[in-house]
């Protein structure tokens, strides 16, 4: 008799627990990849969209390779095999997924990017115009060293969008004879605040005389903030730091006298928004509203 | 008895249980052909690396640079072919600057009796740089001509170029590490050198040529690896390195007796393999896999050494 009672109740357990499963619609699963999840920027993102995922019932899984491409052309495999109904790529070149990309569209997967440029075979791509952004942030700069001086750069070639900024630089230096680039620096990432950050003491170590640097140009807030922090410490006035993504401590630098004299606010969360709406769509039927979004940029500078 | 048979087949046991477990898991996505070649693809590079850390641990010696010299390969592969040079050329050349590299650093240890570990780690870092310089940071990719990546995505009666590649080299460097005179010597080298010395082996020669070869795969994989990506990164290769040894000291858990052996390194290679694509079929989160993965790599190096404190 109460082994009767027990498999009527492990019976009644099992039901309830399969029920709901089994009346809901199976959601869509959205397979979040990138080999950058440790930049605050590219984590913002991915929290946006997982946020975005979430307000439509729809599953993410998130997939971080730590900088290594031919992990992410693997694991891109595996999330296809796995069937997932959509596939983000974030903060990465999607030229070197080409084959993926391919095969995501013979299994009927999208493909969106999220920061990453936009190749054919995507649905679409979000970002902010970097060339616009490395434009701006340079004139800004520029300015603020009066048209002539000595600048330090501090970038990351390999990242496409950095790498838009950073030619926006080469070109208007062009412009700027008076300006002088004392080194460019690559900067290792993972670990880009550390890493900018002692790159910027041996700088300043071999370059002491008031003046011999004027400036920073940075492609980004992390090494403007390492650059701030080493100009800082030793004691050096009058070197202007810029940066590009507006991430907090970037803004919290600039309103609090640092350096940093400016960075652009990229909007990253409706960066994610722009995805998810898309994704959206793609799932109704309806086709993307462009292949490339952009989400405008703000300018950060020092309130009086 | 137990002991002894878990020592020797303890890791094939634990490779046949992981992909049972993710059979069981996911009996659609995990376990069909498809997959299986997929994963075969994926963990090409990793082989050959993994044997090139094989062969150069067989002399006794570590060479920390392979993940540096797969990038270096990769980068010089790739601009060659966008020079116009034929894609074979292309990747003998990659191959030939990864031996070239090899030999100075076999030279370098062998003849100023210098640790390897830090002489190739030193070797990496400056052949990091030289990456960097060739490639100004960016990604080679534009101007590829489209034969270049074919052999990265090649197929042969549906079975993926690169893993019958994989397949050949594994095959060609097990012949020449137990069949040939030159093999056995760096064997014999690695085991007792004081010994081998004594027996008339030119120690020196035979490690230059375990750093050599060991040169020579780790940049072929690179280009390898821009063949199949259809571009090269300046540092494309480096994440190879560390799940190379992992996959090596789990090798030496497999067949043989904590001795680095290229058919043990393919099944740490395969496990590793493995595990990333069947947590990543299952959706589990990256930060999880990296904790089952360290753990499993602990567990069948404790489970050998278990194995060797139980017949001492």
């Amino acid at each position: 008799m109460p082994n009767r009672r027990a498999r009527h109740l492990t019976a009644a357990l099992t039901l309830s627990l399969l029920l709901p499963s089994a009346l809901a619609a199976d959601p869509k699963t959205v397979a979040i990849l990138t080999p950058f999840q440790q930049s605050v920027t590219t984590n913002a993102m991915i929290a946006s969209l997982q946020d975005q995922a979430k307000q439509r019932g729809w599953k993410t899984n998130v997939v971080d390779t730590k900088g290594d491409m031919g992990q992410l052309a693997s694991r891109m495999e595996d999330v296809i095999s796995s069937k997932v109904s959509a596939i983000v790529i974030v903060s990465t070149d999607p030229n070197p997924l080409k084959t993926q990309i391919q095969s995501a569209n013979a299994a009927k997967i999208p493909v969106f990017g999220l920061d990453s440029g936009y190749i054919p075979g995507m649905a679409m791509n979000a970002t902010s115009d970097n060339a616009a952004m490395g434009k701006s942030i340079t004139n800004l700069l520029f300015k603020a060293m009066n048209g002539k001086g000595n600048l330090v750069v501090l970038t990351y070639r390999p990242h496409p969008g950095v790498l838009k900024r950073t030619q926006a630089l080469d070109a208007a230096l062009k412009n700027y004879p008076g300006i002088h680039v004392v080194t460019e620096q690559q900067v290792q990432v993972p670990g880009p605040i550390e890493n900018s950050r002692q790159q910027m003491e041996n700088i300043l170590l071999a370059n002491p005389g008031k003046g011999a640097i004027t400036a920073v140009w940075t492609g980004w807030d992390e090494p403007a903030i390492g650059a701030a922090q080493a100009i800082q410490a030793a004691g050096r006035t009058g070197i202007k730091v810029t940066g590009i993504d507006g991430t907090s401590q970037a803004t919290d630098m600039i309103q609090k006298g640092s350096p940093i004299i400016a960075t652009l606010k990229q909007n990253f969360p409706q960066m994610a928004v722009l995805v998810a709406q898309q994704i959206d769509r793609v799932f109704k039927g309806q086709p993307v509203i462009a292949t490339e979004l952009y989400a405008p940029a703000s300018l950060v500078t020092r309130k009086p | 008895m137990f002991t002894r048979w878990l020592r020797r087949y303890g890791t094939l046991v634990a490779a046949a249980l992981i992909i049972a477990g993710f059979s069981a898991l996911s009996p659609t996505a995990f376990f069909s052909v498809e997959n299986a070649l997929n994963i075969s693809r994926q963990i090409a590079f990793l082989v050959i690396v993994a044997t090139a850390a094989t062969v150069v641990m067989a002399a006794g010696e570590f060479d920390l640079s392979v993940g540096a010299l797969a990038s270096l390969g990769g980068v010089v592969a790739a601009q060659l072919a966008v020079r116009g040079v034929p894609v074979a050329l292309c990747f003998a050349l990659a191959g030939l600057a990864g031996l070239g590299t090899g030999l100075v650093s076999g030279l370098l240890i062998t003849s100023f009796r210098l640790l390897s570990f830090i002489t190739t780690l030193a070797v990496g870092t400056v052949l990091g740089g030289l990456t960097f310089w060739l490639t100004g940071g960016s990604t080679v990719f534009e101007n590829i001509p489209p034969a270049f990546p074919a052999l990265g995505r090649a197929t042969l009666l549906g079975i993926p170029a690169l893993s019958l590649v994989t397949l050949a080299v594994i095959v060609a460097v097990w012949f020449l590490l137990t069949h040939t005179p030159p093999g056995r010597r760096i064997y014999a080298v690695g085991g007792n050198e004081s010994a081998a010395r004594i027996a008339g082996i030119n120690t020196g020669r035979s490690k230059t040529l375990a750093f050599a070869l060991s040169g020579l795969l780790a940049a072929f994989t690179g280009a390898l690896l821009a063949s199949r990506l259809g571009s090269a990164q300046p540092t494309g290769g480096n994440g190879l390195f560390l799940p190379a040894y992992a996959a090596a000291f789990l090798g030496m858990t497999a067949f043989k007796d904590g001795i680095p052996n290229v058919f043990g390194t393919l099944v740490g290679a395969v496990i590793i393999g493995v595990l990333a694509n069947g947590l990543t079929i299952l959706q589990v989160p990256t930060y999880l896999q990296d904790v089952i993965t360290g753990l499993i790599v602990i567990l069948a190096v404790t489970v050998q050494r278990l194995g060797t404190g139980a017949r001492q």
